[in-house]
């Protein structure tokens, strides 16, 4: 992987539309797709650090129940409904992009969340409670950001038009909550029928 | 074939384990947790010492005026009488500092004639010691002096404010120092009835807001005029009781389940309680249907310094808070021993001391201050008064006692930041999570060491730049000599 891989990243993201047309069909797959982990990887990071370490006057979270693994879920799972939703979708509307190349496109408009969050990790510890719009603001702006880049992503992969690409973000979305209504539903199914087996079980063994 | 079984049943039981995992979290409920308690900045309850014990119970019988029966009401004067409201005998007891019955009223004179109370449920008394008794089953309030004789008697008040059907059942009364009335009345919803000195009826002051969820607005919207006839009314909550404070503000209770349970009114009957403390003052924050559901707060009772103490009767518990709204401590329960009640209604303080009464038993359970409480009150009472100095020694004092205390952390920090000691400052108040105060600490302290290190901060800041611009000019130096060779 050479240094200009790296660069590119940060030259989508000041760049979305010559970058990401050059993520489809100029660089290597195999090279963005590790990028694109080390993406998530640092914004799980960047979200536990956050809530660790985020100054007091903007840190809410009560300490005791941190859990960097659910942090991590709490990335994970999003992006991958959203990559799943997208595809599902992007398949039976003509688009033109694959999961990898959604995948990555995803995670490569992730990275504004992460390059301006983290900084402000620690800027957070040296500012009072009028400055602390300032932390706020550049928060919304992270993920304006990255919403922009997630809008031009989607529409360069899939060559959509961009009226197209709105309407098929507004169905990944609500795709997005019927996935998880499924997955909701699924799981609730499972426990009912490990429950009702573990009665059976219990009546079976406490009669002998 | 057992090992196997066995085996089988581990497996089932960490499936299960595992399905249900982060089901049953968060089931932490008050009942569980120390016999003393307080709820912490993120509403947890914490075990903490408690602050006031119960010492003596006090019933009719043991302060020589015979069993109470069905008392209603206590009203306790500035130099320690108790005025016991005995409902069911159709009279009030004034018993004196050691709990013995000095006089018993039960009967006095109105325009010549002998009148006798019927069920009446609320007692106030004035500091000169005028009597004001609801005598409910009259319809009537009754006015007595000092010595007992009738000045005056309010009926059922005339005013075009009142529905033609109106009953006036007074149940609570309350007087300010200006002879005021206030008075709670059973079924009216539109706040306390207000009476000038004389007697006469001036004005509602004090409802409460209706709540109308969305689903309902949105049906009655779209109802016909008939249709919405049918319909449930909706109605403000009642009040269920009322204090005054030497201020002249009232302080309520009602059974409002969406706003604010507890009021402090003003002359306009506008809400100026002071809600600054980590949640509203409300009682308790984690309970069961089964221990009784929701607070039911049922009496109140302001003493000095604006702290306040909310009889909560679904489980029979003191919550005490101070004027900005913080809870300082929570006592008593529903049982048998001594310190828990079976039917409380209503609670007075008597200088340091607490007594509730018991409406079922007859009796009045006297708490008096732990060294906790009596260190925590002096604090409160030290801050109220602007001393913060010995505010700061006291609450040091209560830390020391009690270390989830996080209030008095607070009360340390602003010590310190008058002292200008900000960072220390900085963080007490990040201990007790109080953070506008913080905020000002911390830029005090943050402005403090940029001033410290000014010197150093720019001669560095200046040092990079001539480093960096430095830096540049010898790269175009570079440059432009391979520019040259080629």
């Amino acid at each position: 992987m050479n240094r200009e891989a790296l660069q590119h990243p940060l030259y989508v993201m000041v760049h979305p539309f010559n970058g990401y047309w050059d993520l489809k069909y100029e660089r290597s797959q195999k090279t963005s797709l590790i990028i694109s982990f080390g993406i998530l990887f640092m914004l799980i990071l960047t979200n536990v650090l956050g809530d660790q370490y985020s100054g007091f006057l903007v840190n809410m979270n009560n300490p005791r129940y941190l859990n960097s693994l659910l942090e991590a879920v709490y990335v994970l799972v999003p992006v991958l409904f959203w990559c799943v939703a997208n595809w599902s979708l992007t398949t039976l509307m003509d688009g033109e992009g694959k999961f990898v190349e959604i995948f990555i496109t995803t995670c490569f408009a992730l990275l504004p969340i992460v390059l301006i969050n983290f900084p402000w990790i620690w800027i957070s510890n040296l500012i009072s409670a009028q400055e602390s719009s300032f932390y706020y603001f550049f928060k919304n702006f992270a993920f304006l950001w990255s919403g922009l880049l997630m809008y031009v992503g989607i529409m360069t992969v899939h060559q959509f038009s961009p009226s197209k690409t709105i309407g098929t973000i507004l169905l990944t979305l609500l795709a997005m909550a019927f996935m998880a209504f499924l997955t909701l539903l699924f799981f609730s199914l499972v426990q009912q029928m490990i429950a009702f087996v573990s009665t059976i079980y219990q009546e079976i063994v406490l009669r002998r | 074939m057992v090992a196997r079984i066995k085996k089988l049943r581990t497996g089932l039981l960490a499936l299960c384990c595992l399905v249900s995992l982060g089901l049953g979290g968060e089931l932490a409920l008050a009942e569980s947790a120390a016999p003393s308690y307080n709820y912490s900045y993120w509403g947890n309850a914490v075990a903490a010492p408690s602050a006031y014990e119960a010492t003596t119970l006090i019933t009719g019988a043991s302060s020589g005026a015979g069993p109470f029966n069905n008392p209603q009401d206590i009203q306790v004067t500035a130099d320690q009488q108790i005025y016991v409201l005995d409902s069911g005998n159709n009279r009030f007891v004034i018993l004196d500092q050691d709990y013995k019955s000095v006089k018993t009223v039960d009967a006095f004179q109105f325009k010549g004639k002998a009148e006798k109370f019927n069920n009446p449920q609320g007692i106030y008394v004035t500091q000169q010691k005028e009597v004001y008794v609801a005598d409910t089953g009259n319809k009537r309030i009754v006015h007595l002096d000092s010595s007992f004789k009738a000045v005056g008697i309010i009926e059922a008040p005339k005013s075009e404010l009142l529905q033609a059907n109106f009953e006036f059942q007074p149940v609570r009364v309350a007087v300010d120092k200006a002879d005021r009335i206030y008075v709670m009345s059973a079924g009216v919803f539109d706040g306390f009835m207000e009476f000038g000195a004389d007697g006469v009826f001036k004005s509602f002051i004090g409802a409460n807001r209706v709540h109308v969820d969305a689903v309902e607005y949105f049906w009655k919207s779209i109802s016909t005029k008939a249709q919405r006839e049918q319909m449930v009314m909706y109605t403000p909550t009642e009040f269920t009781n009322l204090d005054i404070n030497d201020e002249g503000f009232l302080y309520a209770t009602n059974g409002d389940d969406y706003g604010d349970p507890i009021k402090k009114l003003n002359a306009q009957g506008a809400d100026i309680l002071r809600r600054e403390g980590y949640y509203k003052p409300s009682g308790d924050l984690l309970y069961s249907t089964r221990s009784g559901g929701a607070p039911r707060l049922v009496d109140i009772d302001v003493s000095d310094s604006e702290i306040y103490a909310v009889l909560d009767a679904s489980r029979g518990r003191v919550f005490t808070y101070n004027g900005d709204g913080y809870l300082l401590y929570i006592f008593g329960g529903i049982g048998n021993r001594l310190g828990e009640f079976n039917t409380p209604v209503a609670i007075e303080h008597s200088g340091d001391d607490i007594l509730v009464l018991d409406q079922v038993l007859g009796e009045i359970t006297v708490f008096q201050t732990t060294e906790y409480g009596r260190t925590l009150n002096s604090a409160v009472r030290s801050y109220y008064n602007g001393d913060e100095a010995m505010a700061s020694r006291e609450f040091s004092k209560v830390v020391n006692l009690n270390a989830n205390m996080e209030y008095a952390y607070a009360g340390i920090g602003k010590a310190y930041l008058r002292q200008g000691e900000y960072k220390e400052s900085a963080e007490y108040f990040e201990r007790s999570m109080d953070r506008t105060n913080y905020s000002k600490a911390f830029l005090l302290y943050r402005k403090e060491v940029l001033r410290g290190h000014f010197s150093t901060i720019m001669t560095a800041l200046i040092a990079l730049v001539v480093l960096w611009q430095g830096l540049r000019m010898y790269r175009k130096m570079k440059a432009r000599k391979k520019v040259e060779l080629h």
